[in-house]
């Protein structure tokens, strides 16, 4: 999976392990590993988004588009209140779902 | 109980592709003017750097079609979409041409997957060959029924022009004929020829103890192809098996294979990615694919 800067706080090990127990192919499984781990980014980056006015989107796009760790944080810090738990709740929120989805197709 | 656990995989990922959208169509809509303006504005971004940028939109959008609602937004973007798989790719792969490790193989087969919408993987069954990223050589066309020769082998004037002075290798594909006559010939046998590589077989793991059951495993099945450097991809099917481990080479392309994807023999010879696609229903179609 691609290292994100917002890795080391979001946990996917359990969704990951849910798709694993799934009787269906590797390749199967690696997609709708693949399909999850867009869902968490997506949530993660509109939570964030959200939360800035329409310049400092543009300077997270710039900071992002680094890919400088560091730089992304701090630049979070600065502008965003609480904004860890503000991406693990969005993360929480998508992963909720998506183990939900799961016990739906299996039930 | 194979019906089921394919079901179960349909299913779910039908359901988070549909939930891919809504929440691909919901970030558009609030922040795609804001996104758009900082594309267009931002000229001659590195590409390896554009990775981070395209995450805007998410990892698998190019799994997906475009929301309709926001097809005009996205097609304005001034980023072809094959950067975002070079992008991704680069940074996967290593820069010297070597086997993949297992972690490397598993993250190009997930990027590969998620852009073309169809699972691969460089090792089907226990079965894998002796690398998935390797140096790709140009091969000859191969005759695809008794009798098949350069005046015939070509359907119009423009692909004899673009593809003649290949040539036509000497001997047979590895599996033969592709048809028993050119009136018995289908459009699918008559693509295998045309869309096939030419793979290390007798070098996969495992090949001198089973080797049975490896040539039933690799006959015409079927490969994505792609150039990590361009982010052209292409189905392909192993028709022969080449080239020798002297030549330095690790596969083999027909003439077409290597035109579609912009890879020369000699010294300008570059490296591609092939990976077995799973496509049990035969419904992949051979030839260039563009990511979803």
């Amino acid at each position: 999976m691609v290292k994100h800067f917002y890795s080391f706080i979001v946990e996917t090990d359990s969704l990951f392990l849910e798709i694993d127990s799934l009787a269906i192919s590797t390749s199967e499984k690696e997609h709708l590993k693949s399909l999850a781990e867009s869902h968490i980014h997506h949530s993660i980056l509109d939570s964030i988004m959200s939360e800035l006015s329409s310049d400092d989107k543009k300077l997270f796009l710039s900071h992002l588009n680094t890919k400088n760790h560091e730089k992304i944080w701090n630049f979070l810090h600065e502008r965003i209140a609480d904004v860890e738990e503000k991406i693990k709740e969005a993360a929480h929120k998508i992963k909720k779902e998506l183990h939900k989805d799961i016990k739906e197709v299996i039930s | 109980m194979a019906d089921r656990n394919s079901n179960t995989y349909q299913k779910l990922r039908d359901k988070w592709i549909a939930k891919h959208k809504d929440l691909q169509e919901a970030f558009w809509a609030r922040h795609g003017d804001t996104v758009h303006e900082f594309v267009t504005n931002t000229k001659n971004f590195a590409i390896g750097s554009v990775s981070a940028l395209m995450m805007l939109s998410g990892p698998a959008t190019n799994l997906l079609a475009p929301p309709h609602s926001l097809a005009a937004v996205e097609t304005k973007l001034p980023v072809d979409k094959s950067v975002f798989l070079v992008s991704d790719l680069s940074n996967v792969i290593p820069r010297d041409v070597r086997p993949l490790t297992n972690e490397e193989e598993s993250s190009v087969g997930t990027i590969l997957a998620r852009d073309f919408g169809f699972p691969v993987a460089a090792e089907f069954n226990g079965i894998r060959l002796n690398r998935s990223y390797g140096l790709i050589g140009a091969e000859q066309h191969l005759a695809r029924y008794p009798g098949d020769s350069m005046s015939s082998h070509f359907g119009n004037e423009q692909d004899a022009v673009k593809f003649a002075s290949s040539g036509m290798a000497p001997g047979l594909g590895g599996w033969g004929y592709f048809a028993r006559s050119a009136q018995e010939m289908t459009n699918e046998e008559s693509d295998r020829e045309k869309y096939y590589i030419a793979v290390q077989s007798f070098l996969a793991p495992g090949f001198a103890e089973h080797t049975g059951e490896y040539i039933k495993f690799f006959k015409f099945r079927k490969m994505l192809v792609v150039n990590p450097q361009n982010g052209r991809a292409i189905v392909t099917v192993i028709g022969d098996a080449g080239p020798a481990e002297f030549t330095g080479k690790h596969l083999g392309g027909s003439p077409e294979v290597m035109r579609y994807l912009e890879r020369v023999d000699g010294s300008g010879r570059g490296p591609v990615l092939y990976f077995f696609i799973d496509d049990p229903e035969n419904k992949v179609p051979l030839g260039p694919i563009e990511e979803k």
